[in-house]
């Protein structure tokens, strides 16, 4: 496929990049997306590279090395924490640990004791732990991860299917229209959250993480999808007259090829501008559902779960509730800054073809 | 005009319609269901088991009893304590019914409709395990007939006046025997444990029961009657008919109408007319003139509010409240305002740990379960999340004397043993995420449930540790009353609890191992296996756990007269259970410890020996004044004496 940019669209970037405050916020959400990508390389417990024995080990990605193989007498994934001082003042051996040396689900019980302990530079805690001694930065790092990761799976799904059937109602109108316009209204009539919680309470708890995860997309999905096809109908129905379309039409395209090839690309403007908002709501409803005890299971990393901690401990361990409250208003912050940027640079009264 | 018309209506719709959802549970109960009376019934069903209940005179008494009385025990609580105050209560989950027997019946709240406030024939005394006298004046125990005589105390009478008399315990077997309950567990009990109720007037009953056992005084003298002019409607339905009805009580708590708001709050108020106000045993306790129960699902929010003193009392024995949350040097602490006591007590210890579901795929190779003993790390528990403070459980039954089997130790975290019994259950080869696999693919992977939400590290921690060993566990944190539904279904794979044990002579193990409450006939009569057993639901069963050889020793256990040959059994059943492996023994509190605001007041020794909780005995007293006087002095900055007690007199260890 060319990238080639219409005038318009090329105007409208350089618009955006004029707006600092959204281009710094895309460069850092971009970058904070890599980072958090290759979160295995800079959070975990496993080490980036061991030397042991001549042999040179990369336990960061793959199967877990058993301790055996460093000469540690047991069977389950190695201590590398453990492995590093051991082999301190070796010059054959070694460890090269990343920055943080933890992984989001371990208790790191300091003084044999769990329990939240404050920021600690030295052992590698930089936000502190939680109220079972975990790693608050790995619990971020992974929680955040994940939240974005679903929530860009959430934008997608909502979109194809707000954009399917929003187009179809504003492009074949009539009695389909009709139809479907009753039952969305009657739909998004249903208690989202609500129903997430119901339905979500009665997945059977056999199912993996990964499955559990991909429910609740469904079914938050299934009852979000319906905002967006009022925009698309009406964008639709606005284009469907335009003569650019009736000249597609005069010339024998499709249904599919007008909708897809010629109407899409029009309307594309307005989907865009509110890509950044579902993206914030959708990752402020897993948080919600999280902190209510009712999306991830334990002992998932999560943003809501961290929040929950923080303010069942606001006296006796404020950097968990601050560590989890900054993340979270960062991020959000820092998408609506995009959001808001695309919407002032796609404004169409400032750049719209057809007047 | 006609917009205005429009919008009016809308608005009285609206109004309508809230009103019809917010009075749901005002209307009245009669017109909600057709009248009903079961009298004829009782009557019928008396009848047709004459030699279940059976009517005599006074004369046919038997002459030789030894009749005692208990009045000679010391009494219960603290001369000092004042009557009045209002107490607020937090409760985890809103009771799901007030009913006190049939489905959701045994949750969190029965407690203060039942077990706590009414009153029995007799109590055991909180010190002395002896019995003094409840409902009762004076009993006589026949050992030979495996019958006590009861006389009644005439003066007794239901909360709405109404005496209590020898009918309300013949009512009360019958009801219990009546299939309208759904409740297997009391019909079973009181068909099987009592062969006959004899009625000799008014006030003098005698109650037989099937087998001569040590504590045969028990049987009779712990049994709470049913107001019989109260369950007249008792019916086919039962269940929905009772749902929200308070009844008539011996307790000195009464529920006042409108005093229940569903989902909210419920208060519970002093019956000052209470018939046994100033009986010898009674006359101390129950001092706070309110209770209000209120609806906190959070832990941590329940400490806050504790905090604000919006609660009076807050129990502590978790090591996060008691040293991180509510040090002694915290400022409410050392200004006096918060008192903490700390009390060593002694009784059947809660059997916290891990109930294994017998009857799922996998959990039912005895080799897997041998393992999980071995790959759950209870001692780190309790090291590093109890702080030292708890024990280990070796047993589902610590605590019992002599009956406990002390030469049962519960088995320690080894990952090489662990392994070794994962391995002969075929689970040799470790997957690329370190669990371990059989050859077919089958993973070593078990959920665990628990409805302790508080305790929801403890898990997180097992699962840790489990993977060194091969093994994970998925956690699932339910609340309350989830979580014991999950249960009581029989749906858990792994569901970590514990039962609250009553003060009892000796532990009972039919409830939880026979097979008549793992499933509906367990076995053919050739002792071979029933291959069409169904799961029963709704027992305490938790490990659907049957063996033909612990049913044999159970049904001797119940029949045994001698405590010695009783003793013999319990440790043969223990042994066998602890062979069986099917469930991990957590750990024990041999303590409770509370912070409570410094207008609640306690006797000086704080409480007894047997006692299980602070609020149990309802020993304290509600001074509101100085809640006054406290907060005043906390907002002006003023300190009093700080209190940090520690009650030793009973400390086993």
């Amino acid at each position: 496929m060319r990238l080639t940019l219409t005038p318009q669209t090329r105007k409208k970037l350089t618009r955006f990049k004029q707006i600092k405050v959204g281009y710094f916020s895309f460069l850092a959400l971009a970058a904070l997306s890599l980072l958090l990508c290759l979160a295995e390389l800079w959070v975990n417990s496993r080490a980036l590279v061991v030397k042991y024995e001549g042999n040179l080990y990369f336990p960061t990605y793959g199967a877990i090395i058993p301790g055996s193989s460093f000469g540690l007498g047991y069977e389950y994934e190695t201590n590398y924490r453990d492995l590093q001082q051991r082999l301190a003042g070796s010059d054959e051996n070694w460890v090269v640990l990343p920055p943080v040396p933890y992984n989001p689900f371990e208790n790191d019980a300091q003084g044999g004791i769990l329990r939240p302990t404050p920021p600690d530079i030295d052992r590698g805690h930089y936000l502190g732990t939680d109220t079972t001694g975990r790693d608050i930065l790995a619990r971020l790092v992974y929680g955040t991860r994940t939240a974005l990761l679903f929530a860009l799976a959430f934008m997608v799904s909502v979109y194809v299917i707000g954009i399917v059937i929003g187009c179809s109602m504003g492009y074949f109108g009539g009695a389909f229209d009709l139809i479907f316009q009753r039952f969305i209204e009657i739909w998004s009539n249903v208690p989202f959250l609500y129903m997430v919680i119901i339905v979500f309470s009665i997945i059977p708890i056999e199912s993996s993480i990964a499955a559990r995860v991909i429910i609740l997309l469904v079914v938050m999905v299934l009852f979000s999808w319906t905002s967006m096809t009022y925009y698309m109908r009406t964008e639709t129905y606005k284009e469907k007259s335009r003569d650019y379309v009736m000249a597609a039409r005069v010339l024998g395209a499709g249904t599919m090829r007008i909708i897809f090839k010629h109407i899409l690309p029009n309307v594309l403007a307005t989907l865009v501008t509110f890509m950044p908002f579902t993206i914030v709501s959708a990752i402020a409803a897993v948080t919600a559902l999280d902190f209510l005890g009712f999306g991830l299971p334990v002992p998932t990393p999560s943003l809501g779960e961290l929040l929950k901690q923080g303010t069942g401990n606001l006296r006796t361990a404020p950097w968990i509730v601050i560590s989890a409250f900054t993340t979270l208003v960062l991020l959000l912050t820092i998408v609506t800054f995009i959001g808001e940027a695309i919407r002032e640079s796609f404004d169409p009264k400032k750049y719209t073809l057809y007047r | 005009m006609l917009r205005n018309t429009h919008a009016y209506l809308l608005l009285v719709f609206a109004t309508l319609l809230l009103a019809s959802c917010g009075g749901s549970d005002a209307p009245t109960e009669e017109s909600e269901f057709a009248p009903y009376d079961n009298r004829a019934e009782v009557a019928q069903y008396y009848a047709d088991h004459p030699d279940f209940f059976r009517f005599k005179t006074r004369s046919d008494l038997p002459t030789d009893l030894q009749w005692q009385d208990g009045s000679e025990l010391p009494e219960i609580g603290s001369p000092d304590a004042k009557k009045g105050g209002m107490e607020t209560i937090r409760l985890q989950d809103f009771p799901r019914t007030l009913r006190i027997l049939g489905p959701d019946s045994n949750g969190s709240f029965r407690p203060w409709l039942l077990d706590y406030t009414t009153m029995a024939l007799g109590h055991r005394h909180p010190d002395l395990m002896d019995y003094f006298p409840g409902l009762a004046t004076k009993w006589a125990v026949d050992r030979e007939a495996k019958t006590i005589y009861v006389e009644l105390d005439p003066l007794a009478t239901w909360s709405d006046g109404v005496p209590i008399t020898a009918d309300d315990y013949l009512f009360m077997f019958w009801m219990h025997r009546s299939s309208y309950i759904t409740a297997p567990w009391y019909t079973n009990w009181y068909s099987t444990q009592y062969t006959n109720i004899t009625k000799y007037d008014d006030h003098l009953i005698s109650i037989s029961t099937v087998s001569e056992k040590p504590d045969i005084d028990s049987k009779a003298l712990e049994l709470r009657p049913l107001p019989r002019h109260f369950y007249q409607e008792v019916g086919p339905d039962y269940l929905e008919r009772y749902q929200w009805r308070f009844p008539p009580t011996t307790s000195p708590y009464l529920i006042e109408p409108g005093d229940l708001k569903k989902g909210r709050s419920i208060q519970m108020t002093r019956n000052t007319e209470w018939w046994a106000k100033d009986k010898k045993h009674f006359r101390y306790r129950f001092n706070v003139d309110k209770m209000n129960f209120i609806v906190i699902r959070d832990t941590a929010k329940v400490f806050e509010a504790f905090k604000r003193g919006d609660i009076d009392q807050f129990a502590m024995n978790l090591a996060e409240y008691w040293y991180e949350k509510l040090p002694n040097d915290d400022a409410d602490v050392a200004n006096g305002y918060i008192h903490k006591k700390l009390f060593f007590n002694q009784r059947p210890r809660p059997p916290y740990g891990l109930w294994i579901n017998t009857a799922q795929p996998l959990l039912d190779d005895q080799n897997v379960r041998l393992g999980l003993q071995y790959a759950t790390n209870w001692d780190l528990v309790i090291e590093t999340f109890f702080r030292g403070d708890s024990d280990r459980l070796n047993t589902a039954n610590d605590g019992y004397g002599p009956f406990t089997a002390s030469h049962i130790k519960a088995r320690p975290f080894d990952i090489n043993q662990a392994q070794e019994a994962f391995a002969r259950a075929g689970f040799t080869e470790r997957g690329p995420n370190g669990i371990l696999m059989r050859e077919d693919g089958t993973r070593l992977a078990f959920t665990i449930s628990s409805g302790y939400e508080s305790l929801k590290d403890v898990l997180t921690i097992l699962k840790e540790e489990a993977a060194k060993a091969g093994l994970e566990y998925r956690v699932e944190v339910l609340d309350g009353t989830s979580g014991w539904k999950k249960v009581q279904e029989k749906k858990h794979e792994i569901h970590f609890a514990a039962f609250g044990y009553s003060l009892e002579l000796y532990p009972r193990f039919w409830e939880t191992y026979h097979s008549d409450n793992a499933y509906d006939k367990a076995f053919l009569d050739n002792g071979e296996i029933n291959p069409a057993r169904q799961i029963k639901t709704q027992t305490n069963n938790l490990e659907t756990l049957a063996i033909p050889e612990m049913d044999r020793l159970i049904d001797a256990y119940r029949a045994s007269p001698d405590a010695d040959e009783m003793i013999a059994l319990a440790h043969e059943m223990s042994d066998l259970h602890h062979d069986y492996a099917s469930f991990v023994p957590g750990f024990y509190n041999g303590f409770f410890r509370i912070g409570h605001w410094r207008w609640v007041n306690y006797p000086a020794n704080f409480s007894h020996k047997h006692a299980s909780n602070h609020l149990q005995y309802f020993l304290h007293w509600i001074d509101e004044d100085e809640r006054s006087a406290t907060m005043d002095a906390r907002n002006q900055g003023r300190a009093f004496d700080p209190v940090i007690e520690s009650f030793e007199q009973h400390r086993s260890r």
